[in-house]
């Protein structure tokens, strides 16, 4: 990595020698990170998505924000989200742009170790107290100890209904403390003729949040890191307990789990066909795209206790923020506006612009939250231990290529369990060191 | 010919003008350079590439792995075991029903039949599609939340299950295939049969062949070129397969197929050279036989 940011800052400097003043551009950028060090010229900015879409306004108008405040112009170009992940690793080591929204977790340290991103630490730093302990850590690549994103907004995975439906059958989600109000929950719904657990898993990754929060649940948060960390076994007993509760929800769910994807999933609730969802919070802004009042029906509570031991002590929060790209035109440039990104002034202008999003940063004022936010808040609060989700808290070679086959094989073959596992295990362990 | 007389002897080859040295060249060496560069090269690279462990990123990680992955895939991954059914269940519906069907067809409409230009049309239709638009009409159609769902008056929450209920998916999936599958190999048929001879056709009639003798003993042995064509088509198509199912499915292993676990493994988060692999086998399944029934044509012919 220092081989990297040496390359970048003899480019910087070499770039402002042509600018002008030489000898004291070369000291300036020898200060970086000093914090008041002026950072020039045009930044490129990655939207995920449409031109079109919410999103993409709110990321112009924080862009417009850092323009405003600095004088150096963003560039900004959507590109289509999936392709953009897919296509990731070849787009860096191409011509990427500075900056773009990211994920932390594997898919930012493992690409920070190839060299790929930039070291954004200093950035972090200056954020200083408004990021959280945790929100660092989340941040942190454990390989080198430094930030490589700046976490920016977070959502909670958990357990989703519409307040008018659950009103309807008389049963209040709020009350299920426990596997068995759970179950009951599920009984009483689909009795009523609906579908009692909403899931999809024809993507294969939707069903990974449920596997995800039964494990945290059964065996807690540390022993589900490290069970995606090869440091645990996928034949331990522990884990065929999670695959047999993940079977107990099974008569309660739609008929048709492997034909339906998340959309699926977020329709059956849209359309008042289901009573809990399992998934996280983010898919939300389509009810409020729907109608207001379909917004305002939506409601999440924490997936109940299982063991005691562990009660609800853990979550799947998937932490998002800005990246820069190691290859980018304009690498201080970029990192400049992942700071600004970040911190209040971008916040602010991002939340004018109709941001929704849940802020980790404590300069955010959260008391302008709609029910909703502040409930994915309390929801949020309850834990203690924040997974990313199972396929950034393992490797992009395992998570997609292994896990999500055996949970779909498990879906379709229930008896197949013993086989799945003994396979899921088999094929970490022929994985390449990393 | 000219070629042919080229290799003939050494004299022919001189009285070319150096005009037509230029053009022939030319001719044979741009394309030869372009298969090099954007064929034989990514292939060749994909193989040896198959035998190393690499994340994709910098070329100073590629680190040898012999036949880890390949290991891996035949002994590791349940996945390809599916993948390669799902590839041979494609391969013999193909080869014993679609394209049966195709040949069928081509031979009635060849026979003129009554309104066989609207038949032909029919057929025809789907081959202007591709297996991609096909695999976005008919996901379209019979998804949960899908026209065929919502004329059965079912919603998404009791949407018949297709796509996910395995005793009929493959046979769907088959059947979308076979769509534009049959109107492709009726069209080439077709083309073959007009250029057939038709005294051929009379003279077995004055014979008194029956119909099915005249087709087994005459029409499909004088049409071999053609036969030989729709064979490696079928083969190749069966096992190329990979954008009607990706629409459908995405790179989720839903309904695997050899060339998706290849995509599934380059593309996304995690990039490995297992993907390079199961390219490697796709490649191999596809080219050996098609080679070997070649070989044997062509020394028949010889003969």
């Amino acid at each position: 990595m220092s081989d990297v940011n040496n390359g970048i800052s003899r480019r910087s400097v070499l770039k402002g020698a042509a600018i002008g003043g030489a000898g004291l551009v070369a000291g300036g950028s020898l200060l970086a990170g000093c914090g008041k060090k002026q950072v020039t010229g045009d930044v490129r900015f990655t939207i995920r998505g449409n031109l079109s879409d919410a999103g993409a306004k709110i990321a112009i108008a924080a862009n417009d924000a850092y323009t405003k405040k600095t004088g150096n112009k963003v560039i900004s170009q959507a590109v289509n989200s999936d392709d953009f992940q897919n296509n990731f690793v070849q787009i860096l080591q191409g011509t990427p742009d500075d900056a773009f929204g990211w994920m932390a977790g594997w898919r930012t340290n493992a690409r920070a170790d190839a060299g790929l991103l930039a070291d954004v630490s200093e950035q972090v730093k200056a954020l200083g107290s408004s990021l959280s302990a945790a929100a660092i850590q989340g941040a942190t690549n454990p390989s080198d100890g430094k930030q490589y994103i700046i976490p920016t907004t977070y959502y909670p995975w958990g357990l989703h209904y519409r307040k008018s439906t659950m009103q309807e059958l008389g049963l209040n989600p709020e009350s299920i403390a426990t596997w068995d109000d759970l179950i009951k929950l599920c009984e009483a719904t689909q009795k009523k003729g609906l579908v009692g657990y909403a899931l999809g898993d024809k993507g294969g990754w939707e069903a990974m949040g449920t596997f995800d929060i039964l494990n945290m649940r059964l065996n807690g948060y540390q022993f589900h890191i490290d069970l995606l960390n090869g440091k645990e076994q996928w034949t331990d007993a522990k884990v065929v307990e999670v695959f047999n509760y993940m079977g107990q929800l099974a008569p309660y769910m739609n008929k048709n789990v492997l034909d339906i994807s998340w959309d699926g999933m977020r329709d059956l609730l849209l359309q008042k066909k289901c009573g809990a969802m399992m998934m996280g919070s983010w898919f939300a802004n389509d009810f409020l795209a729907k109608s207001q009042e379909d917004y305002d029906d939506l409601w999440i509570v924490p997936f109940p206790e299982i063991n005691p031991e562990h009660g609800i002590d853990s979550i799947d929060a998937p932490l998002d923020g800005i990246s820069v790209a190691a290859n980018g035109n304009n690498v201080e440039g970029g990192a400049d506006l992942a700071g600004f990104l970040g911190s209040k002034e971008g916040i602010d202008a991002a939340v004018a612009a109709g941001d929704t999003s849940i802020y980790i940063s404590s300069d955010f004022d959260t008391s302008s939250y709609d029910a909703f936010n502040k409930q994915k808040l309390a929801v949020l609060g309850a834990a203690k231990n924040i997974g990313f989700f199972l396929d950034r808290d393992t490797r992009g070679d395992f998570a997609g290529p292994v896990v999500g086959p055996a949970i779909q094989s498990f879906l379709k073959n229930p008896k197949d369990l013993t086989k799945i596992l003994d396979s899921t295990q088999a094929q970490w362990d022929a994985l390449p060191a990393l | 010919m000219k070629t042919a007389a080229v290799n003939k002897n050494v004299r022919s080859r001189r009285s070319l003008s150096r005009n037509d040295r230029f053009t022939l060249s030319a001719f044979v060496g741009i394309p030869t350079l372009l298969q090099i560069v954007f064929l034989w090269a990514p292939t060749l690279i994909t193989v040896v590439l198959s035998f190393t462990y690499w994340n994709g990123i910098n070329v100073s990680d590629i680190k040898w792995a012999g036949f880890a992955n390949y290991k891996n895939i035949f002994f590791g991954s349940p996945v390809f075991y599916d993948a390669l059914k799902n590839n041979v269940v494609w391969l013999l519906w193909f080869t014993f029903l679609a394209t049966p069907l195709g040949i069928l067809l081509a031979y009635q409409f060849d026979r003129k039949i009554k309104g066989h230009q609207i038949y032909e049309t029919i057929f025809y239709m789907p081959v202007v599609l591709s297996l991609a638009i096909i695999g976005i009409i008919w996901n379209f159609m019979l998804q949960p939340g899908g026209f065929v769902q919502g004329v059965m008056g079912r919603d998404i929450g009791n949407a018949i299950s297709i796509w996910g209920n395995y005793d009929i998916n493959s046979y769907v999936i088959m059947a979308l295939a076979s769509w534009r599958h049959i109107g492709y190999i009726m069209l080439l048929y077709l083309a073959g049969l007009k250029a057939f001879d038709s005294s051929l056709r009379e003279a077995s009639a004055i014979d008194g062949a029956t119909e099915w003798q005249t087709f087994r003993k005459i029409i499909f042995p004088t049409m071999r070129p053609v036969n030989v064509i729709i064979l490696v088509i079928t083969i190749i198509d069966s096992l190329r397969a990979f954008d009607l199912v990706y629409i459908i499915y995405g790179t989720s292993t839903a309904w695997p197929l050899l060339n998706i676990l290849a995509f599934q493994n380059f593309a996304g988060q995690g990039i490995s050279m297992k993907g390079a692999a199961y390219s490697v086998i796709a490649l191999v399944l596809c080219v050996v036989p098609i080679l070997v029934y070649l070989r044997n044509v062509f020394k028949e012919d010889l003969q």
